[in-house]
């Protein structure tokens, strides 16, 4: 297998990511390879004021900011956890964030930063708890413009 | 930053408005409208008959009176009504969506209120057409289909009445599918925000319709169930919550939502209880869950227990975990008045009421038990959380007891014991005669006083006999003149001035339109979040407000204020 120059890993933080992680670090070579972090919130956070018509327009933005800042604490937690991962190990580290639905977000990225491989993690046991937030793989596979690898969950 | 979006969206659906306005003054979709309005068709056609014979027997005694034959107008009838109403609604909003589309494609944006302002009227006249397309068009599709399909015998139920497909439930039906299914065009997106303005315009003009007495009793009743079912259920989650081990924040953003008014409480609570991310999204999503089962489920329970407006008003104000739901199981239970509405919306009033204390008191519950907590400042807290619209609410029903929009006379239940009926109002001797012949038919002493007070006095004294008679009115094989008459001097007793009507009138759209934008804030995503212990608890605690408050109100409250 050809060692990939920039490899896409897609972590944000659950067990299944956490295989990823570990995969990619198997295959990518220190001094030749950067990985990419691409960490997607989806965008089910955009309903998460729900119906919500009772409170004053004050509650209603405290609570955004109150949802923006959690979501972005978590998402800057993640990142600092894969970078100091990937400086530990002499690979080139470089985030993207995105906001949207995860599989679309995966491949627009892919191309945008000229991927060779992409990584994500095996889809989630169903009967974990966690946000559901599935990748589309059918979306994932049938557009991906490179190779695509998937981590075994054993 | 720029709001608005250049598009012609507005433009055309203005146009396309003041185009069905001119259809229906013209008469050009007549046609149409007769299949689409089978019962203001009937009346037109009623009005029509007696306007023939008046106008018969008037020419003929003018010709035996070797006079000029009369000229006689036909009084417009519920089909012209409704016409006359569609078009005047019709070139009205039409108008103003016409001039500001254009004004969208004309002006080049900059930042500032006006860009805000032309920003969001795409978004309103979204939800504005959808509303008007539903009520206008939806609404009688499936009332005709429902009676189609009785009648033809392919089901022996009236599905569109059992299952309240009105132009309530259709809008937000119709609301959640364009979300999920067709996404919200990018120029309607800042728009379709607005529909909390409608709604909340809506509750403030529910003020109008109050009587003093009204508010008092609905008021006293409210604050006693919710104090109780709120409390109580909000003491359950976090009891249960503890006990499940589900977290300080996890219960107590979860006590808010399934305690007091839903999504809006959840909201209200989640900064103050630190609540975690996903913990916001399983919550969220349990209670929309919750929420869009109930609006479909409790209507049609009430129904199959006959309850009225106050009973069902008090039950879903109650009983329903999420505020918006509440308005629309009201409004799907009783679609063409809003006396269901009116209970209901004291009861959510009440729920925001108890919101800012429920807050201080899970904020005070967290800084206990959970290690480390912020604390909060309880004060801050009391005052933002205040719902400012409640303000807006007292004052329109301060202002209408003032008499500032009819005289205090005008309110209804008025003429119930007053001498203020006209002659021409109270019953005829041939509608006595027929009440007169159905009493064998009444099925207890209740209904047989009720109905012979009502021969004697040729209207009605009570508001308990006109309940007793509403249910004599569905008897089934009554005499077609009784029935009418019923229906007539609860009519007369129930008097209503034309600007207490028009209010009634633009609080049912305000609500309507309102709804079918919030139908757009549900998303399947937010809905699929609910899972894992929140939704037991939820459940469990769900469930048992429902029932417990059913039976409340089945056992103690009087279907009359």
């Amino acid at each position: 297998m050809q060692t990939p120059s920039v490899l896409l890993l897609c972590h944000h933080g659950t067990e299944g990511a956490a295989l990823a992680e570990q995969l990619a670090y198997d295959v990518a070579r220190p001094g030749q390879t950067t990985i990419v972090h691409c960490l997607v919130v989806p965008e089910l956070w955009a309903g998460m004021q729900g119906d919500d018509w009772l409170n004053n327009a004050s509650t209603r933005d405290d609570f955004a900011q109150y949802v923006e800042k959690l979501l972005e604490n978590d998402a800057k937690r993640e990142l600092a956890v894969v970078e100091a991962n990937c400086a530990e190990r002499g690979l080139g580290y470089k985030a993207v964030v995105r906001f949207g639905d995860p599989a679309e977000c995966v491949v627009a990225i892919a191309v945008g930063e000229k991927a060779d491989l992409v990584v994500i993690g095996p889809p989630r046991a169903k009967a974990v708890l966690g946000l559901r937030s599935r990748m589309n793989l059918e979306h994932l596979v049938r557009d991906l413009v490179c190779p695509l690898l998937i981590a075994s969950r054993r | 930053m720029i709001y608005s979006k250049k598009s012609p969206a507005l433009f055309i659906i203005g146009l396309f408005l003041l185009a069905w306005g001119f259809l229906n003054s013209s008469g050009s979709i007549d046609g149409m409208q007769v299949w689409l309005q089978k019962s203001a068709w009937s009346d037109h056609l009623k009005v029509k008959e007696k306007f023939d014979a008046e106008l018969r027997v008037a020419t003929e005694m003018a010709t035996a009176e070797n006079k000029p034959a009369p000229v006689m107008k036909m009084p417009a009838s519920g089909f012209d009504k409704m016409k006359a109403g569609q078009a005047q609604l019709s070139y009205i909003i039409g108008g103003i969506f016409t001039v500001l589309g254009l004004l969208v494609l004309v002006l080049t944006p900059k930042e500032g209120n006006l860009d805000y302002y032309l920003g969001v009227a795409p978004g309103m006249a979204f939800i504005v057409a959808i509303a008007f397309a539903v009520r206008w068009g939806l609404d009688p599709v499936f009332a005709n289909w429902g009676k189609a399909v009785q009648e033809a015998g392919i089901l022996s139920w009236d599905f569109a009445h059992i299952f309240n497909l009105n132009y309530v439930v259709l809008g937000i039906v119709l609301g959640i599918v364009i979300v999920n299914v067709f996404k919200i065009p990018n120029w309607a997106a800042n728009g379709v925000r607005t529909a909390r303005f409608f709604l909340k315009t809506g509750v403030i003009l529910l003020g109008v319709l109050y009587s003093a007495a009204e508010l008092a009793q609905l008021g006293g009743l409210s604050v006693l169930m919710i104090g109780v079912f709120v409390l109580g259920s909000v003491g359950l989650v976090l009891f249960m919550g503890r006990r499940m081990n589900t977290g300080n924040s996890m219960t107590g953003i979860l006590a808010a939502g399934v305690g007091v008014c839903g999504v809006s409480a959840a909201v209200a609570a989640a900064p103050v209880v630190q609540a975690r991310a996903v913990e916001i999204a399983y919550t969220i999503g349990t209670i929309l869950v919750w929420g869009v089962g109930c609006m479909f489920i409790f209507p049609t329970i009430g129904h199959l227990l006959g309850m009225g407006p106050v009973q069902f008003g008090a039950w879903a104000g109650t009983g329903i975990l999420n505020s918006a739901q509440v308005a629309g199981a009201a409004l799907a239970f009783d679609p063409q008045g809003i006396e269901t509405l009116k209970v209901a919306e004291i009861f959510n009033i009440t729920r925001v009421l108890f919101l800012p204390i429920i807050v201080v008191w899970l904020a005070a519950w967290y800084v206990k038990h959970e290690v480390g907590a912020e604390k909060v400042d309880l004060k801050q807290v009391l005052i933002a959380k205040f719902p400012l619209f409640v303000i807006g609410f007292l004052l329109m029903f301060i202002l209408s007891s003032l008499g500032l929009f009819a005289p205090a006379g005008h309110y209804q239940g008025k003429y119930f014991g007053s001498e203020q009926i006209k002659e021409e109002q109270l019953l005829k001797g041939k509608e006595t005669r027929a009440l007169e012949a159905e009493i064998t038919k009444m099925r207890n002493p209740a209904e047989t006083q009720a109905l012979k007070d009502l021969i004697a006095n040729r209207k009605l004294t009570s508001r308990e006999q006109d309940n007793t008679l509403k249910g004599v009115a569905k008897i089934s094989g009554l005499d077609s003149l009784a029935k009418s008459s019923i229906e007539k001097a609860s009519k007369v007793a129930w008097h209503t001035s034309k600007i207490i009507s028009a209010f009634r009138d633009w609080i049912a759209w305000l609500f309507a339109i309102g709804l079918t934008g919030l139908g757009m804030q549900i998303t399947v995503k937010a809905l699929k979040q609910a899972g894992g212990k929140p939704l037991i608890i939820g459940g469990i605690v769900g469930t048992l407000k429902a029932v417990g408050s059913l039976i409340v109100v089945l056992l103690f409250v009087r279907e009359f204020v």
